[in-house]
């Protein structure tokens, strides 16, 4: 075996021309353990012979790479069928990590898929069904969108199916058994119940359809699993289960045989025990597919049909079908196709299904309009801008599936000690039997004894059986099934919540590292700020008298009079602090007439002629060029520029007439995001390029811990970094794109406001609104969804814990008490479905800003919407 | 060398290892219980039979798993 070998066909890109081919030749043929390479321009491979045990595709990757090619991988996602537990992840990944040609393969036991990453050529999917299914679960290639969905419902709908249909033939004959195992104690009810029923050897035909019936799958899977070197929790069940059945079956038809005879035979064990068993992993199918409720919600919104507008008519086609341009006319209460930009009509639409945005969002021609909305009031026409998978629905839910799929390091460990935890048990199930067959049983053993909760007497059985009893009743209990379904299980709950209140998770890591966030850094402009100046404040000289006619006295209308004589004079200008100051006057309402005359004097301000008068716009600097004394509003105005605005000096026929003062404002929520983040306990900090003194009087207002001054775009990255220094996990929020570098550092980048373009999005968090409270829902979500996690974990492993000790027999030198295989099997369902309960308690998390929000008028829960929704696009 | 006949290659090496295993550990419970004597002869070979199944699932897969790496099936994009 020393001299295996492997064919191999391998994808290379960026050939081009025959030395291309010799370079990759060349590369390959120079590694050892590579026999033989023949590059193919046209086809863009590499067929080789190479021995596996002395290089490896890494290598191959590498040396192609370094001379200027590549070798391209793909992703694959497969439906797998059949996990229970944390075991069966790691032997899924493990099969499917073992093909030569896959790079990456990740389980997910609660969503039931496997995403593998692959070189194609290497490795085909049908290899890679074909690892899965040998080592004993079903794999079927996953398609997108709504045939997901249906395959997807179809396969749990057809799991609960066969376990009900098995939970019915084990539940009703083995409770016939349990009556015939304890027909003595049946007191009056012996009238009603026919003797024979109590006879062994047809309580061992009873069970004998159960084992090999329902109980048959937990044979055939381990079996297959053995097969290739891996144990399962179905071994557990099988050894369990088997040994039961076997032991009561031979002293049922050899009672002399010395395992104990007539009293020794535990038929109803293995009835029941097959019977809980069932009953379990029935139990989480239903439950299971609950937690994976926020994907279906959102593909369930994906309307079937668009009324499109081709030749001037109307005509319903399939919402799959409409095509990048084509014109689209939405009806009120329909729901809107696919994306695009409006081009006539006026509406409400509500987007909160998509965005967390309670109140419906206005639309006229000009504004975008996000697929599976729904219009609420009016009619109105739009051009398709995004159709199919590029869709802000399409990209929300593979941003979603991805998020659920991927895996949090908490996870990666629980996964790890579940999967070394079969064999550990049998370890231990051997220990368990030596003890009690070489000491226990002489020492302790008490033939008055019993099972807990049972008025089953131990009776005569013998050392063998005893031991047995216990040793199996380890490998019962034991099972790590809970363990495994711990934290998916609350991650998917924990995304699918997130997507509902518009905030994105790009991976479950993102999820456990923002519950440990301390540190959140803001960018300030378009994150705190709007990024667009405004005018703040309006003085005037209340010592200047009449201007031509007007009062200039230090009333609102004098303010106003200033204002509208600056932005006229600003009215061409296309300086962004003039056109605060025109959109300052626009927003009072103020008309402004066009200047008879205007001069701009560059880096200091304009001059214009409007109305007769001579008005001066600018900075200090020009006024005193000018000799216009501002003494007396000079106190205000150093008083503003402490406050970080910016001040423009008005003069009206060269005497000193007013201050404007202009600056950057805050968002409607930034305070009380900040106020609310303090309440966390959370350190926030505001990086920006603005100087000091402006940078600390916006953080005075909005209440920022620290404050990164005079920062320049490219060295946000290293001020994250510096901060990561010492000790703190630190998030970035800043807008997406150009934050980049700033987001991917941070221990978790917030890209804010992106709207629905969310695949363009850097960073690890994606806040669809542009509402910076969605941070404090971003952390509240992540804590409620770790929080859930470790409940999960410790009630996982507190049951393990507990359970083993007492299966080994613990209790018995003390109490001669001992569980019975069945009661385990019922235990340790039981752990299961407490796992999974628990998790679906995050269904009703909701965060403190929309508990404290008051109900809006006419805008329900967003899952009532949503189901109103569905129902319409049904 | 195509890969199912790699794995069956791998199948076959590895039980000659675990199977001696699991045969001595079934063995020597076997001598174990004679030694301390006192135990009907059905509970020694069901005992036997017991730890000798337990110890072939234990070493079964730590076996394959170990035989599958020397022979270099894990070697690759995992180094």
């Amino acid at each position: 075996m020393t001299e295996t070998t492997f064919n191999l066909s391998l994808p290379i890109s960026g050939m081009t021309c025959a030395s291309c081919v010799s370079h990759v030749e060349g590369a390959l043929k120079e590694l050892p353990g590579v026999d033989h390479v023949v590059v193919n321009l046209a086809t863009n491979k590499a067929s080789l012979v190479y021995n596996p045990a002395r290089i490896g595709l890494a290598d191959m990757q590498r040396a192609v790479e370094d001379v200027g090619y590549g070798i391209p991988t793909a992703e694959v996602t497969l439906d797998v069928r059949g996990m229970t537990c944390a075991s069966c992840v790691a032997h899924v990944e493990g099969a499917l990590k073992e093909l030569t040609g896959v790079q990456e393969a990740v389980v997910n036991l609660g969503l039931g898929t496997a995403r593998v990453t692959y070189i194609p050529g290497a490795v085909t999917t049908s290899t890679m069904k074909r690892a899965v299914r040998d080592v004993g679960y079903e794999a079927s290639e996953r398609s997108d969108g709504a045939d997901a969905l249906d395959r997807e419902r179809q396969a749990r709908e057809d799991e609960i199916k066969r376990q009900g249909r098995n939970l019915i033939i084990a539940g009703s004959i083995g409770l016939i058994v349990m009556i015939g195992t304890f027909y003595d104690m049946l007191g009056p009810l012996k009238a009603i119940v026919p003797v024979f029923l109590s006879y062994k050897w047809v309580i061992g035909l009873l069970t004998t359809p159960i084992v090999f019936g329902p109980g048959r799958q937990f044979f055939t899977n381990s079996w297959r699993g053995l097969k290739h070197g891996v144990t399962d929790m179905n071994l557990l069940y099988a050894t369990g289960i088997g040994a039961a059945y076997g032991i009561a079956l031979i002293n049922t038809l050899f009672p002399k045989a010395g395992f104990g005879g007539e009293g020794a035979t535990f038929f109803e064990s293995a009835a029941l025990l097959t019977t809980f068993i069932i009953l379990g992993r029935w139990l989480e199918a239903l439950t299971r597919g609950r937690t994976s409720e926020a994907i279906r919600k959102l593909m369930k919104l994906q309307p079937k049909i668009a009324r499109v507008i081709r030749d001037s008519k109307e005509e319903e086609i399939p919402a799959d079908e409409v095509e990048i341009g084509d014109l689209i006319l939405v009806r009120p209460g329909e729901a809107i196709p696919v994306d695009g930009l409006v081009s006539e009509g006026y509406s409400a639409v509500d987007e909160s299904m998509l965005t967390g945005e309670s109140l419906p969002v206005e639309k006229k021609a000009g504004d975008n309009v996000i697929g599976s909305t729904l219009n609420k009031t009016g009619a109105f026409k739009f051009n398709a801008t995004r159709v199919g998978k590029d869709t802000a629905l399409a990209q929300i839910i593979k941003l979603v599936e991805d998020a659920q799929a991927s895996k949090a390091p908490i996870q990666k460990l629980a996964d790890w000690v579940a999967g070394h935890f079969i064999l550990g048990v049998h370890i231990l199930a051997v220990l368990v039997f030596v003890f009690w067959f070489f000491l226990g049983y002489q020492r302790f053993f008490d033939p008055g004894s019993r099972f807990i909760l049972s008025p089953y007497l131990l009776g005569e059985i013998g050392v063998f059986g005893f031991s047995l009893l216990l040793s199996v009743t380890v490998l019962v209990i034991s099972c790590p099934c809970a363990v495994g379904l711990a934290t998916p299980s609350a991650m998917m709950a924990g995304t699918g919540k997130a997507a509902e209140n518009g905030v994105l998770f790009k991976g479950a890591e993102a999820i456990e590292k923002a519950s440990k966030l301390q540190t959140i850094v803001f960018d300030k402009t378009g994150t705190l700020t709007k990024g667009e100046p405004s005018v703040t404040d309006l003085i005037a000289n209340s010592e200047l008298g009449v201007i031509h006619g007007e009062s200039t006295l230090a009333t609102p209308n004098s303010q106003l009079l200033i204002l509208r004589l600056a932005a006229v004079a600003e009215k061409n200008s296309e300086h962004p602090l003039g056109e605060a100051i025109v959109q300052g006057a626009e927003s009072r309402g103020l008309a402004l007439v066009e200047a008879e005359s205007f001069n701009s004097i560059p880096g200091h301000g304009v001059e214009a002629q409007v109305e007769g008068r001579e008005v001066l716009l600018g900075n200090r600097k020009l006024m005193r060029e000018r000799s216009v004394n501002f003494t007396q509003l000079m106190g205000q105005a150093e008083a503003f520029e402490a406050d970080g605005k910016t001040v423009m000096f008005v003069a009206v026929d060269g005497q000193p007439a007013g201050l404007i003062a202009v600056a950057d404002t805050l968002k409607e929520y930034t305070v009380e995001a900040i106020q609310r983040l303090h309440k966390l306990g959370i350190e926030t900090a505001m990086i920006t390029g603005d100087n000091r003194r402006t940078a600390e009087a916006i953080a005075r207002q909005v209440g920022i811990d620290r404050v990164l001054a005079e920062v320049l775009p490219q060295d946000k990255a290293e001020e994250v970094k510096k901060l990561q220094a010492t000790g703190k996990v630190v998030a970035m929020v800043g807008d997406g794109v150009n934050d980049a570098p700033a987001l991917a550092q941070a221990d978790v980048g917030m890209a804010i406001g992106s709207g629905t373009d969310v695949a363009k999005e850097t960073g690890d968090v994606i806040l669809i609104k542009d509402d910076i409270r969605d941070v404090v829902v971003t952390l509240e979500v992540a804590k409620a969804t770790m929080r859930k996690v470790k409940q999960n974990l410790f009630w996982a492993f507190f049951y393990n814990t507990l359970s083993i000790p007492l299966g080994a027999g613990l209790l018995y030198p003390f109490f001669s008490l001992i569980i019975s295989p069945e009661l385990a099997g019922l235990l340790m369902a039981v752990s299961s479905i407490t796992v999974t309960l628990n998790t679906l308690l995050l269904k009703g998390f909701k965060s403190s800003i929309r508990r404290d929000d008051r109900p809006q008028p006419g805008a329900g829960e967003p899952e009532t919407r949503l189901a109103l929704l569905a129902a319409n696009s049904d | 060398m195509e890969p199912e006949q790699f794995e069956k290659e791998v199948a076959r090496r590895s039980a000659f290892i675990y199977l001696p295993i699991s045969l001595g550990a079934a063995l020597l419970f076997f001598l174990a219980a004679s030694l301390v004597g006192g135990y009907p002869p059905v509970a020694k070979i069901g005992g036997m039979v017991w730890v000798g199944l337990l110890s072939l699932i234990v070493s079964m897969p730590i076996i394959t798993a170990r035989v599958k790496r020397q022979a270099g099936t894990r070697v690759g994009n995992r180094q």
